[in-house]
């Protein structure tokens, strides 16, 4: 399914019309550099919140729904408990005002990639997010450049698609019989260099920040690549399958769209360098077809 | 209670089952009650899905299925609560076993069978352990050639940890965030086999003749659409129940005992309900917040050299286990630290201090990258203050009794394998055996099932009784679905979580036992009054089928907890505080329309190696540590 192609869906149900102060969420980008990192500039220590509410505004969208299919966004006041994060905010909401507010969310530990939100501007993890790192009210939208299906819940299947293309598993040319399999060496060097790039989790952030994403549907998107980083820097595969995962990644729609611009290394919830990365297997290309003799 | 023996696992004729099917004691009506639901509903749409084999539930134990039947060339069905990739598995943190021997080179793998069996106080399905322990190394070079990037020595070979109660260093790990890291690789796997996965389906009772299973019952939560999977082969890795407890170390949602109570309701027996491991370190509520209560902090923190202190900055295990201090059994750790806070001794907050700031920072950020992480996102940097930790209920050694080599339940075509089944454990689980044991035998189940299916399971019919039986349970999901009661499922869970911690938790005895059962009655009473907000999709309704297997289970576990009269593990009696030789049976749990029937077995002896190994009496010395 191809969602970005829908961009003219997009503004629709990224804005709120009647909200003037949601205008800033058209440009993530300028929003970020304004916030430099993961905390907002006007906060409130966590000390001070303790027994207030924290006024959040969330995104809703119901295209089922008589009187909701028009995208707005709805006011909660939630208690502060110390080490509320936005996802324990918008699932208060929810089990408390409004049991029809959809998101998705399970791990609660940043480790399921699944709650992913847009929140003051910049894309991050609901479970990892401290609301005492953020300023009030706290706008919490849907991830944008991806279609809308339910108030925050996205249309996740380009973004999967686009993580199958680069054959995310490991490939090896010969796998013996179990019993004769032999433990293969891997050098702590070799592990290291990789390790960044295993910790992804799939929850959509980088490709969601990503301007050359929005722009080129077919564009592979820092995750995927990243994810073929992880499998063409392991020295356990062998050569001819590095040549195969590079073939993938420098086609037209590969490497070489990226432009640098490390936003998707900013909103890393697991602080991947994946502008690094996507560098690398620029380089490792170009060296792949040079031709010596 | 009748007595068997060991040899008699598998009877061919069980009348009991034959009078379970015919009085119907499957599927959410059964369970809860039912009052102010209309009887006259018409069901919920559903759509029929059949397939050669249905895997219920999608973590490493069914992915490990899925994958040996489709090396066999066969194409299951994969089907889970939740999106690929995210199931439970990805909380295991510290790490796996095999007796590799990468630092210790006289470790094999009859000392780790040795080691396992002394951690679950000798009721453990021999045949089980030894399974697990002889095929762990193969199934650790196999995840190591299917791309898993285990942590390395510095010559390149995998490396190992040590964990609690085990001789040697034996816990192969990738920091700590093993169990993400293998769940990742097994998928990957099972993508490159093209292997089908359908998300978000809640099975809610298997279509089962009490002999034989022909498919399951369910629903799609996120369109509330019915679904009637036919297949003649179903298998059961759906977890354990550990959620049932106030302080956990789950989600709220999963590990609520689905697999027990569908398995006995079509007909097999459940075992060990009542040895619930509690792990010593969850993470306390009023420190971190209540979201963070009972989570976990995995033993690596431990296995790495962290010391656990009073509030009067006692190293109290000292007192406790002398000899192998934080590193002893977790039983005893978790009994320990309770005794502690007991006597007083305890944090304000109600907990121990775990302190590994005496390590070297880089070497903590690197050993424990998902701990210094999270806490860091607390405000606590775990390199160089100590955090506050009590004990949490962190798996379930009962579940499914099977045949460890097939995996057959004993019911014609329902199989189960990984936290959802009881034996390789026995009265407790060593740290990082859970892990293996998933792979170990999920291989080997995998492997016979592919076996069992011939051409005619290829794409079953359906027939009008098959139907009829499915139909009647999604009448049974549209009714609870329009529950407009005065309770919600939330309030009921939360109630039964309390009674478990507080009358079948770390210590227990006959009084509270027999309080918690009556409080379980009147629990389910409430039932009848339920409200469900949101219908078929909703969170709601979601933990209202919770609720209804979560009362399933609950009852059983605290039945065979109040039948056993002795201590054992992770079962501590305070009025049995003894270990009784001739308890050195397993308590086996069926259903029949009079509710649920307990019968004694008796354990099978280990092999003449594992008995030698045994008999060496290999132990951790703490000491050698330091």
């Amino acid at each position: 399914m191809s969602t970005q192609q829908q961009q003219p869906e997009e503004p629709q149900s990224q804005e709120a019309p009647e909200d003037p102060e949601m205008r800033g969420a058209e440009s993530p980008v300028d929003e970020k550099e304004k916030q430099g990192g993961d905390i907002d500039q006007q906060t409130t220590p966590e000390d001070e919140l303790e027994g207030e509410t924290v006024h959040i505004k969330v995104f809703r969208y119901d295209p089922e729904v008589e009187g909701k299919q028009e995208p707005r966004f709805d006011d909660f006041h939630v208690p502060f408990e110390k080490g509320m994060t936005v996802l324990d905010a918008v699932m208060y909401a929810r089990d408390t005002y409004d049991s029809s507010l959809t998101f998705r969310h399970s791990c609660r530990q940043a480790v399921c990639g699944s709650d992913a939100f847009f929140v003051n501007g910049k894309q991050r993890l609901g479970c990892k997010t401290q609301i005492a790192d953020l300023e009030q009210p706290i706008r919490i939208e849907p991830l944008p450049h991806q279609e809308v299906v339910k108030d925050l819940v996205v249309d996740m299947d380009h973004f999967y698609d686009q993580m199958h293309t680069v054959e995310p598993y490991f490939q090896d040319e010969d796998t013996p019989n179990p019993a004769d399999l032999e433990e293969q060496r891997q050098s702590p060097e070799n592990r290291e260099k990789i390790k960044m790039s295993s910790r992804c989790i799939w929850c959509g952030a980088c490709m969601s920040s990503c301007n050359i994403a929005a722009g080129d549907n077919d564009y592979l998107g820092p995750a995927a690549i990243n994810k073929a980083y992880k499998f063409a820097m392991d020295d356990r595969e062998g050569e001819e399958i590095k040549e195969h995962r590079l073939r993938i990644l420098e086609q037209e729609h590969g490497v070489w769209r990226c432009q640098t611009q490390f936003s998707c290394t900013e909103v890393c919830p697991k602080d991947i360098p994946l502008t690094e990365h996507i560098q690398e297997l620029k380089r490792e290309a170009v060296k792949k077809n040079l031709k010596f003799w | 209670m009748t007595e068997t023996s060991a040899d008699d696992r598998r009877p061919a004729e069980n009348a009991r089952r034959e009078s379970a099917a015919a009085a119907d004691i499957g599927g959410v009506a059964n369970r809860i009650g039912r009052t102010n639901r209309s009887a006259s509903s018409d069901g919920l749409e559903y759509d029929v899905v059949t397939t050669p084999v249905l895997v219920v539930g999608a973590g490493a134990a069914g992915a490990r299925v899925a994958i040996g039947l489709a090396e066999s060339g066969l194409e299951p069905l994969v089907i889970g609560k939740r999106d690929h990739g995210d199931a439970h598995t990805t909380w295991a943190a510290g790490g796996i076993n095999a007796a590799l021997g990468s630092l210790d080179d006289e470790d094999d793998w009859t000392i780790h069978a040795a080691d396992t069996l002394n951690e679950g106080h000798h009721l453990n399905d021999s045949e089980a352990v030894e399974l697990t322990a002889r095929e762990m190394p193969e199934r650790i070079r196999e995840l190591e050639e299917w791309g898993m990037s285990f942590d390395r020595t510095d010559d390149g070979a995998i490396n190992q940890r040590y964990f609690g109660a085990q001789s040697y260093r034996r816990t192969c790990f990738v920091g700590d965030r093993t169990g993400e890291a293998m769940l990742e690789t097994l998928i990957g796997r099972a993508r490159d086999l093209e292997i089908p996965y359908r998300e978000n389906v809640m099975v809610t009772r298997l279509l089962s003749d009490g002999r034989r299973v022909f498919g399951a019952a369910g629903f799609d939560m996120e369109t509330g659409r019915g679904l009637l999977f036919r297949s003649n082969h179903v298998v059961l890795a759906a977890g354990g129940f550990a959620a049932l407890y106030d302080r956990h170390s789950s989600r709220d949602d999963e590990n609520n005992g689905d697999a027990q109570a569908l398995a006995l309701e079509a007909g097999a027996r459940l075992m060990d309900l009542e040895f619930v491991q509690f792990h010593p370190t969850g993470m306390v509520g009023e420190r971190y917040g209540e979201e963070w209560d009972g989570r976990l902090v995995t033993e690596a923190v431990r296995g790495e050299g962290g010391r656990l202190y009073n509030a009067e900055n006692e190293r109290f295990m000292e007192r406790y286990s002398p000899d192998q201090m934080e590193l002893d059994a977790r039983d005893v750790v978790a009994r320990a630290i309770g005794r502690e806070i007991e006597a007083g001794r305890g944090t304000k907050n109600g907990g121990v201090y775990l302190d590994i700031s005496h390590r070297d920072a880089d070497y903590v950020r690197e050993r424990l990258p998902r701990m210094v992480e999270r806490f860091a996102s607390l405000g606590v940097d775990i390199t160089a203050e100590p955090i506050e930790v009590a004990p949490t209920a962190h798996y379930t050694m009962g579940g499914v009794d099977i045949d460890f080599r097939t995996g057959e339940t004993g019911v014609d075509g329902l199989y189960a394998v990984g936290e959802a089944v009881a034996g390789v454990h026995g009265a407790n689980r060593l740290g990082g055996n859970s892990l293996a044991e998933t792979v170990a035998i999920g291989k080997l189940v995998g492997e016979h099932v592919a076996t069992a299916v011939d051409g005619s399971d290829a794409e079953p019919a359906v027939t009008d009784e098959q139907r009829a039986l499915a139909e009647r349970e999604f009448r049974a999901l549209e009714s609870l679905a329009a529950a407009d009661g005065e309770v919600t499922p939330t309030i009921l869970l939360e109630e039964l979580r309390e009674l478990l911690w507080d009358h079948a938790g770390i210590l227990r005895d006959e009084a509270g036992l027999r309080t918690g059962l009556e409080e379980l009655e009147a629990l389910r009473d409430r039932t009848g009054d339920l409200r469900v907000e949101g219908g078929l999709t909703s969170r709601s309704f979601e933990f209202a089928v919770d609720l209804s297997v979560s009362l399933t289970v609950a009852e059983a576990m605290l039945r065979t907890a109040l039948a056993r009269t002795e201590s054992r593990g992770a079962h501590h009696r305070t009025d049995y505080p003894e270990t009784d030789p001739d308890w050195r049976v397993n308590l086996l749990v069926s259903a029949d329309e009079g509710g649920l029937a307990i019968d004694r077995r008796g354990v099978a002896e280990p092999s003449d190696p594992v008995r030698e190994a045994l008999a060496e009496g290999y132990e951790l010395d703490y000491h050698h540590l330091e």
